[in-house]
């Protein structure tokens, strides 16, 4: 037995070791060499990366599906999942990304990604594109971000944010749908007495659900597009402007009234959620994936209405600012070729049809007709036409999505503001300061 | 049986190659990679790196939430340390002195929490404090004391406070065992003895207890002090996230936020090097304070 450890024998056990351990570190450069694929033109294979979240991934499986029978010497590989931002991470900055990536979810910034240069610019590209007989650049509901002028990402979700509430429930009680601030903070009084609820919640551990959801509406209402810009830009003296602390004081009313759920601070997105769907509260701000993703917890007296956030003051109308999930090729894609073919075939009317049956949201597109379709919800159907009347509803749109270095530090103030720990004034001058450190870390 | 000096050191390497590779790969790397990015702006997800020489660490100087969660670090230590070493004593003098006959039922419960993963522990109590539904709210209700319920976890004031309970309910079953084992090693004979020249049960747990468990005592204090400094973090991060307003962020959750949400992995690893630091210093402090004549009677 002794022999086993001694003598020559055990330098055989020790090469073995090391080879072992060689063998670990180098298997992963092994794999993600031939991993690749060299296809020219529209061949070989695409990699494609999206995230699964609220909306399923019945629709890529789908769409995926069909290209491949048009596109048969394309091999499309699939990287997907509610984590797949963080797993493809190292992917990523080993310089080995995938063709195609759906930006959404944890874990992924377009603004970052597009700050590290890791997307193709597709300007020139995509002038050129024609789906379905017209322009591409012509067909968007809402046109591509744009930094400083270029473009890296094609919108493909038109998502929103706005106010949901219970529509059964208001139907029964006969409260009203809120059409301007003031009515919004008559309803929420009248909910207050009526049902003794805190009528507002939102989740505290991620501010940015009320900075999306009320703020950037608020902002467009207030100021259009350019205060919009100016404040998600950390413009100098934008988070210090009247309209801004006009906004702010809104939001300090609901506080003091007490609209406000106390308990916000510490929950989670989920939890309140769940605490809106039990009638424990009767208004909260998400997007339109709320029903999607909440699915399994709605009570069947509960039916989803949504109105567009009413932070505006009576007499305007109400403002959306869309919010885009988009497709991007890497790059440093491997098979561009494909992944044009890819894009080109996703931004079809078609599939975004298909889309809406699908996952209960929107894609980008112009002139899709849901109201014929039987699988897209009512909700959807309704919230599609107001948004398609400019009388009712006015369309902000903001640059590109803010920098988490700005949204961090102002959610925070936040926070603390609707908490009632610090007054609008304190918050715009902190959140001034915040925009100061943002634009000096960025030059 | 004599063996060959050849024989001999050929077993140390045998033995020591393997684990110092191991080291090497998962300990030295990771510490020197994470110094090396301290010094690079990274966002931590691309191929781009520049260096920036201390900038990172002139901005750690300049952050004004550093403080915050370096206050937040210590009083959680301070709060667990206590909270659990008292506790844990007293259980463990209770179970083994007090001659109950519950006492391996008891020791099962106490030490239940620490099977369970922290993340768990967490959710748990985040439901116990939640303000609608929660035990304590209800608790408080159910006793009059209306007026005492509140947001525990969405409160500026109260929500650090409040991470006290769950982080010390989850530590106390692992220190009572050692502590257990540790009187169980006292002879009954001084008890006895100490007995007969007329201490009580106090003197006795002040003046033979205390001192022969004492390298017990110092090893949990220690162990409680580093696994906070480095792992506050989960509970932290489960139950508020750091919020609100960054009134329970530790250093570890700081870091996650700066180096995985806010996409400034250079400074992340800043971060990291002041919790490395921070915890040496702290660990050399209480080894000076806590060094004693190891007593034996």
């Amino acid at each position: 037995m002794k022999k086993l450890f001694t003598g020559p024998v055990s330098l055989l056990w020790m090469g073995l070791l090391s080879l072992v351990l060689v063998a670990g570190c180098s298997s992963d450069e092994e794999s993600s060499s031939d991993g690749g694929g060299s296809g020219s033109g529209d061949s070989g294979e695409l990699e494609l990366q999206y995230f699964v979240g609220g909306y399923g991934d019945s629709w890529w499986k789908e769409v995926i599906a069909d290209f491949e029978e048009e596109y048969p010497d394309i091999t499309v590989v699939e990287h997907a999942g509610p984590n797949i931002n963080e797993e493809m991470r190292s992917r990523w900055v080993s310089g080995d990304p995938p063709d195609v990536v759906y930006i959404d979810g944890a874990g992924s910034s377009e603004t970052q990604m597009v700050e590290d240069g890791q997307l193709m610019n597709l300007s020139d590209w995509a002038e050129d594109v024609e789906v379905d007989g017209e322009p591409l650049m012509e067909s968007f509901i809402v046109d591509p971000a744009t930094y400083d002028g270029d473009i890296y990402s094609l919108p493909l979700v038109f998502d929103t944010w706005g106010t949901w509430y219970n529509e059964a429930m208001f139907e029964d009680k006969g409260y009203e749908v809120p059409a301007d601030f003031d009515g919004f903070m008559n309803t929420m009084g009248e909910i207050s007495e009526g049902e003794d609820i805190a009528p507002f919640v939102t989740t505290g551990q991620h501010p940015y659900y009320f900075l999306r959801g009320m703020l950037y509406p608020a902002f467009g209402a207030a100021g259009g597009d350019e205060l919009l810009n100016d404040v998600i830009t950390g413009a100098e003296g934008a988070w210090t402007s009247e309209p801004v602390l006009e906004v702010m004081k809104k939001v300090e009313q609901m506080q003091q009234e007490g609209y406000i759920d106390e308990g916000f601070g510490a929950l989670n997105h989920t939890q309140s959620q769940m605490d809106f769907l039990l009638g424990d509260n009767a208004f909260i701000p998400v997007g339109f994936w709320l029903p999607n993703e909440m699915a399994n917890d709605v009570p069947d007296d509960f039916d989803f209405g949504f109105v567009p956030s009413p932070m505006q003051d009576a007499g305007d109308p109400y403002s959306i600012v869309p919010d885009l999930r988009p497709l991007a090729i890497a790059e440093e894609a491997e098979n561009p070729e494909a992944a044009q073919a890819f894009v080109e075939f996703v931004f079809k009317k078609e599939y975004a049809q298909l889309f809406s049956e699908h996952t209960g949201a929107i894609m980008n597109l112009n002139g899709v007709d849901l109201s014929e379709s039987e699988e897209v919800p009512d909700y959807l159907t309704e919230a599609n036409e107001m948004i398609n009347d400019p009388d009712q509803v006015q369309i902000n749109n903001k640059p590109h999505p803010m920098s988490s270095d700005l949204e961090e530090p102002i959610g925070n103030s936040l926070t603390s503001l609707m908490l009632g720990n610090i007054t609008a004034e304190e918050f715009v001058e902190e959140a001034e300061a915040a925009a100061a450190d943002y634009r000096e870390s960025n030059e | 049986m004599v063996q060959s000096k050849k024989q001999k050191y050929t077993f140390l390497a045998f033995c020591l190659i393997p684990t110092f590779i191991m080291f090497s790969i998962f300990t030295l790397y990771p510490l020197f990679s994470g110094l090396y990015y301290s010094f690079f702006e990274w966002s931590g997800s691309s191929q781009d790196k520049t260096f920036i020489g201390f900038d990172n660490y002139i901005e750690l100087f300049n952050d004004d939430i550093i403080p915050q969660t370096i206050y937040h670090d210590y009083f959680l230590v301070a709060a667990k340390v206590v909270g659990i070493m008292v506790l844990a004593l007293f259980f463990a003098v209770a179970l083994t002195q007090l001659k109950i006959k519950e006492a391996p039922f008891y020791r099962i419960v106490f030490f239940f929490p620490n099977i369970m993963s922290v993340v768990v522990i967490g959710i748990l109590w985040a439901f116990i404090y939640n303000p609608s539904m929660g035990l304590v709210n209800s608790g408080l209700e159910a006793i009059g004391l209306e007026s005492w319920t509140r947001a525990w976890l969405g409160n500026e004031d109260w929500a650090l406070p409040s991470l006290i309970l769950p982080s010390v309910w989850a530590g106390i079953g692992l220190f009572m065992l050692m502590l257990m084992g540790g009187i169980a090693n006292v002879s009954k004979s001084y008890y006895e003895a100490a007995e007969i020249d007329g201490a009580n049960e106090w003197q006795q747990f002040w003046k033979v207890t205390l001192p022969l468990v004492w390298p017990q005592i110092k090893i949990s204090i220690l162990y409680i002090v580093i696994t906070t400094l480095n792992g506050s973090f989960i509970i932290v991060q489960v139950m508020t996230g750091g919020g609100p307003n960054n009134s329970t962020h530790v250093m570890g959750s700081y870091l996650y936020q700066q180096a995985f949400q806010q996409y400034n992995f250079g400074y992340g690893a800043t971060i990291g090097v002041m919790i490395l630091i921070l915890s040496l210093i702290t660990v050399m402090i209480l080894q000076f304070l806590m060094r004693r004549e190891r007593v034996e009677y």
